[in-house]
């Protein structure tokens, strides 16, 4: 395996697009291509090139999970997100644009079963197997769950990302993946996650509820902001990508063995919108 | 003077009657309580070199062009392999050997489970190994598997002939019956997940195969490899020096440790064969999955008349129909009780002993039922407990040698007693109770094992026992008896373990037996060294040499050493040796998210004499840990229709981290068994994880009026339950 170590982002242009896997903190990486679900010959160490310091409303895409969380400037629900998610030890290496792209942790896409629709194949394991950590809207393609709690958290606050090519909104980052195109992201191969701008609340939360008290994904994550009158949510662990609240979930399909995520999301939502004041 | 006896043998409840070769076991007890040594909290003697990394285990061992297996393990629960060709694996760079189908124990065409071994291949790397395995040609032929145990009770697929269990009968007894409860209980599979994976490393040495294993029975590897591969057992060495966990998984050779011997001796070389963690989640044993139809029936006051219990044991491709009736036999004095015991035989990865096995279900089930009937008779759990105690062995068996049980539920009750004030706790949404649930085990232990000790004029002993310390910390044990037999300090003890070159026989490490088997030989390997040590200075000092200090006496033997031996004596006859206890557990549960949180919970546990209580309550500690994840967030799970397990990952199967560890506190209530052999001592590995569920089941109905049935007691498992005792309540009022 070869690893290339651009030193400018110059450098990094020059590298054919889409050669390779960008590598960070690789706690999530590592794993990947442990299990052969990413299969490259190449990776990219981006860390010297990616941004990683907090200034003002700006947190790099390579800030660890836990400089973020330390940082009071940076609003409650992305620390509290940051807080609650994985391990001292993950959050010590993962870097706040990996956690974004992260992939599901659904079982059947995990172990690799080349029928599930986002490994390009023809039906959802999940939907009539095991999936009591799956989605319960926006799940008719496919049932997973998108895991991270840091995304909750910007699409609430109504962040947006700088990447090599061109600034997003957070929530733009995603997609549900679809017959034709089973990505969850909108990242163009070669486009790399630079700077987050995550602009101030007048108060928010993130309240997660999960199997044990730590390093666990989220069964469901909730963000809350506000901002004057005015109230934003945005759910982790409920549909195939982070999920903002625009009263969709009245309209959720949960499978048989996702029910009780329903009944979490809305204890949480009302307790989220209570703790904003 | 040895002899030779014919005694019972019982390991997690399977009984035997064997000969045995036993020494007369002349000592007294010691009197209660703690002694110079004995009784008083002792650091482990390995602690050190467990941290800073010394210690040696069997990943650590590396050898002069040490070659590293892989194996090729079923991915279909059930499937037929109709063509194999290792050829292309041979060719792939780094290989060295490759092993088929009947070329070495554990290795078939037919499988009958996932992760069912294959193939094997070594290769110079691990990785080599790896990557020549995905080169094997395999053709499979899928076949459809059998994954529900109920129907395979309907289709008559079982390991062995259903298990019945009766005395008096159970229609009488509910007859006799003023109330009557019934209930469906279940309990899920999940996994040792031991730190360390099962691994061999094996290699030929000369005429002998040397097999460095983490094993909890270095005895028993001996001698099922040497049977397996026609070798006489004095031509196998098996070494284990430190171990990092087994639970009952490791309770003797697998498929790892038979690729490593066969391979071994067709290179030449030696070969590691170690499970990755994902092998190990799929194919080195579980506890398995119960289904438990229970009925209680009690008169008004309390006395139970009819217990009776249909049990499904889902054990497995293969397997062993572990003892889940156990508790129901065993900790109630009730005069009707039937059990009807089914062992499934199923598609999935066999069940293997797993900490208390059967009876940490069991007494899930048995103890959630008392709590049930407790409710309806309206009556205080314990006192529902203490008024059916049983003074010997229910139905009129055999007496016990000891029971501190009534004495456990007393020092309960300052721990029960705080129930109205944890319940006053309670907020709107945020509800708290107390629970509780006995336990009953094995742990007396019993022959045969055997000790040597070594003492030199320098005042220091050396032990040696070929057995293992799975990473309990029993070799300190053995260092605390031996130097309190010797009136020296525990320091000056050494403990060699773990070699069967090097020491004699011992038993497995199973069943709560280490302590109870081992520590009384080694006892009386120390006496036997003190009274040849007193015999020789007689001839120096005359008869007062018992009142003269050990030191001067050994700086006679100059550079003399005394070879004292020992072995482990006879249970006593017509006794049943067991072990009580009872856990009360406070919780905290969260009524609109489900979250259940253990605030704390005491254990108090008769065991007998206890030898270190340091690493007594670090094993009530670690097997409480170890319940509450069985109780909460552990639980493997399976695709329904394939039968291949999706939690292979650490992330995936939730095992407790130290946020879900409550406020833990140990009372152990050390009154030696009088008749148990020269320690009085009982093990306690199984007893503290056994009413753990129970416990915390018992409170959570306590503090919500929920009857949570079935493990784990999941977001979803306790939303369903409180959602149902709303309804409940709800019809009750609807009623009115």
């Amino acid at each position: 395996m070869e690893l290339l170590r651009p030193s400018s982002l110059d450098e990094l242009a020059a590298v054919e697009p889409g050669r390779g896997a960008f590598l960070a903190g690789g706690t999530e990486l590592v794993p990947l291509l442990r299990d052969g679900l990413v299969e490259t010959e190449t990776l990219v160490d981006v860390a010297g090139l990616v941004p990683a310091g907090i200034e003002g409303t700006r947190i790099g895409a390579g800030a660890t999970l836990a400089a973020v969380e330390a940082d009071a400037r940076v609003p409650d629900a992305l620390r509290e997100a940051c807080r609650l998610a994985a391990s001292p030890q993950l959050r010590a290496m993962g870097s706040i644009g990996g956690n974004l792209l992260q992939a599901t942790r659904c079982w059947y896409w995990r172990l690799g079963y080349r029928q599930c629709r986002l490994h390009g194949g023809d039906r959802c394991l999940a939907a009539d197997g095991e999936h009591r950590e799956h989605a319960v809207v926006a799940n008719d393609f496919c049932a997973s769950a998108h895991p991270s709690d840091v995304a909750a958290a910007l699409v609430a606050l109504g962040a947006t990302v700088c990447t090599t090519r061109r600034d997003l909104p957070v929530r733009d980052l995603y997609r549900l993946p679809t017959e034709e195109d089973r990505r969850t992201t909108t990242l163009e191969p070669g486009e790399l996650l630079l700077v987050l701008d995550v602009p101030p609340a007048d108060a928010s939360v993130y309240l997660k509820a999960m199997d044990r008290k730590r390093w666990s994904f989220p069964l469901v994550g909730v963000a809350a902001v506000r901002r004057g009158d005015e109230t934003t949510v945005a759910l982790a662990g409920v549909a195939p990508v982070p999920w903002l609240d625009d009263g969709s979930l009245d309209a959720a399909t949960p499978l048989p063995g996702t029910a009780y995520k329903l009944e979490l999301a809305r204890v949480l939502v009302e307790r989220a919108l209570a703790k904003l004041g | 003077m040895a002899r030779l006896i014919r005694s019972e043998k019982e390991v997690e409840g399977r009984v035997e009657e064997v000969w045995l070769v036993v020494d007369e076991d002349a000592l007294d007890q010691w009197p209660a309580g703690p002694r110079t040594v004995v009784g008083r909290p002792t650091a482990r003697q390995d602690a050190y070199a467990r941290a800073r990394g010394e210690a040696r285990f069997t990943a650590d061992l590396h050898f002069p062009g040490m070659l590293h297996a892989a194996v090729l393990r079923s991915p279909f629960a059930r499937a037929r392999v109709v063509r194999l060709d290792l050829a292309p694996a041979l060719a792939a760079p780094g290989v060295r050997a490759a092993v088929g189908p009947g070329e070495a124990p554990g290795l078939s065409r037919e499988c009958e489970h996932q992760g069912a071994a294959v193939a094997a291949v070594c290769a110079d790397t691990f990785q080599q190994a790896r990557a020549a395995l995905a080169r094997v040609e395999v053709t499979w032929e899928e076949l459809e598997p059998l994954l529900d145990p109920d129907e395979a009770v309907a289709r008559g697929s079982l390991l062995e002939e259903p298990r019945r269990r009766e005395r008096g009968s159970l229609e009488r007894g509910l007859a006799e019956a003023d109330v009557v409860v019934e209930a469906t209980y279940r309990t899920q599979t999940v996994l040792h997940n031991a730190l360390e994976t099962h691994q061999t490393i094996c290699r030929v040495e000369g005429d002998v195969l040397e097999v460095y294993t983490s094993t909890q029975y270095v005895w028993g590897v001996r001698a099922r490899v040497a049977s397996a591969l026609g070798l006489p057992p004095d031509k196998v060495r098996v070494v284990c020096e430190y171990m990092g966990g087994g639970f009952g998984a490791k309770n003797g050779p697998d498929d790892a440790t038979f690729v490593a011997a066969v391979l071994a001796r067709r290179t030449g070389r030696p070969v590691r064969c170690m499970l990755t963690r994902r092998e190990e989640m799929v194919a080195a044993g579980n506890r398995n999955a119960t289904i438990q139809r229970l009925v209680a029936g009690a008169r008004s006051d309390g006395t139970l008349t009819a217990l009776g219990g249909e049990y499904v044991n889902a054990v497995g491709a293969s397997g062993w129909n572990a003892m889940i009736e156990g508790p129901m036999l065993m900790l109630y004095e009730c005069p009707n009780v039937r059990t009807t015991t089914y062992g499934a035989k199923l598609n999935l990865p066999p069940a293997r002993a797993f900490r208390a096995p059967g009876f940490v279900e069991g007494t899930f089930g048995l103890e959630c039922l008392l709590d049930e009937l407790a409710a309806r008779l309206e009556l205080d759990p314990l006192e529902l407990r203490r008024r059916n105690h049983a003074d010997r062995e229910p139905g009129g068996g055999k007496p016990y040698s000891s029971k501190e049980l009534a004495e456990c539920y007393r020092r309960a009750e300052p721990h029960w007693a705080r129930r109205d004030e944890v319940r006053a706790r309670s907020t709107a949404t945020v509800k708290r109770g107390v629970g509780l649930a006995s336990q009953v085990w094995f742990g007396g232990g019993g022959p045969p094992s055997y000790a040597w000790i070594r003492v030199g004029s320098d005042a220091r002993a050396t032990v040696v026992t070929a057995m293992q310390d799975v990473g309990t910390g029993t070799k300190t044990t053995m260092a605390m008896v031996a130097a309190e037999e010797l009136g020296i300090p525990v320091e000056h003890v050494t403990v060699a373990v773990g070699d069967s070159l090097r020491g004699p026989y011992a038993t497995l490490s199973a069943g709560s037996s280490t302590t109870s088997s081992i520590a009384p030989a080694v006892r009386a390997a120390a006496a036997d060294a003190k009274r040849q040590i007193l015999d020789m200075a007689r001839d120096r000092y005359g008869e007062d040499v018992a009142e003269l200090d050990l030191a001067e006496l050994l700086s006679l033997l100059g550079d003399a050493q005394i070879l004292g031996t020992g072995s482990r004596g006879p249970n006593p006859a017509g006794m049943t040796v067991l072990t009580f206890g009872v856990q009360v557990a406070e919780v905290a549960v969260d009524v609109e998210t489900g979250e259940v949180t253990v605030e704390r919970i005491a254990a108090i546990h008769d065991v007998g004499r206890v030898i270190n209580p340091l690493g007594a309550s670090s094993q009530v500690e670690g097997g409480i840990v170890q319940g509450i994840g069985h109780t909460l967030s552990e639980e493997r799970l399976v695709d329904p229709r394939l039968g291949q397990v999706l939690t292979t990952t650490l992330d995936a199967y939730r095992m407790p981290t130290i946020a879900d560890v409550p406020e833990i506190v140990t009372e152990l209530v050390d009154a030696p068994d009088p008749q148990l052999g020269n320690l009085g001592a009982k093990g306690i590995g199984e007893p503290p994880i056994i009413p753990v569920a129970a416990a915390i089941a018992n409170a959570i109905r306590d503090a919500t009026g929920a009857d949570v049935r079935s493990l784990p007691i999941t977001r979803e498992e306790m939303l369903r339950a409180l959602a149902e005792a709303r309804e409940r309540t709800r019809g009750a009022a609807a009623a009115v």
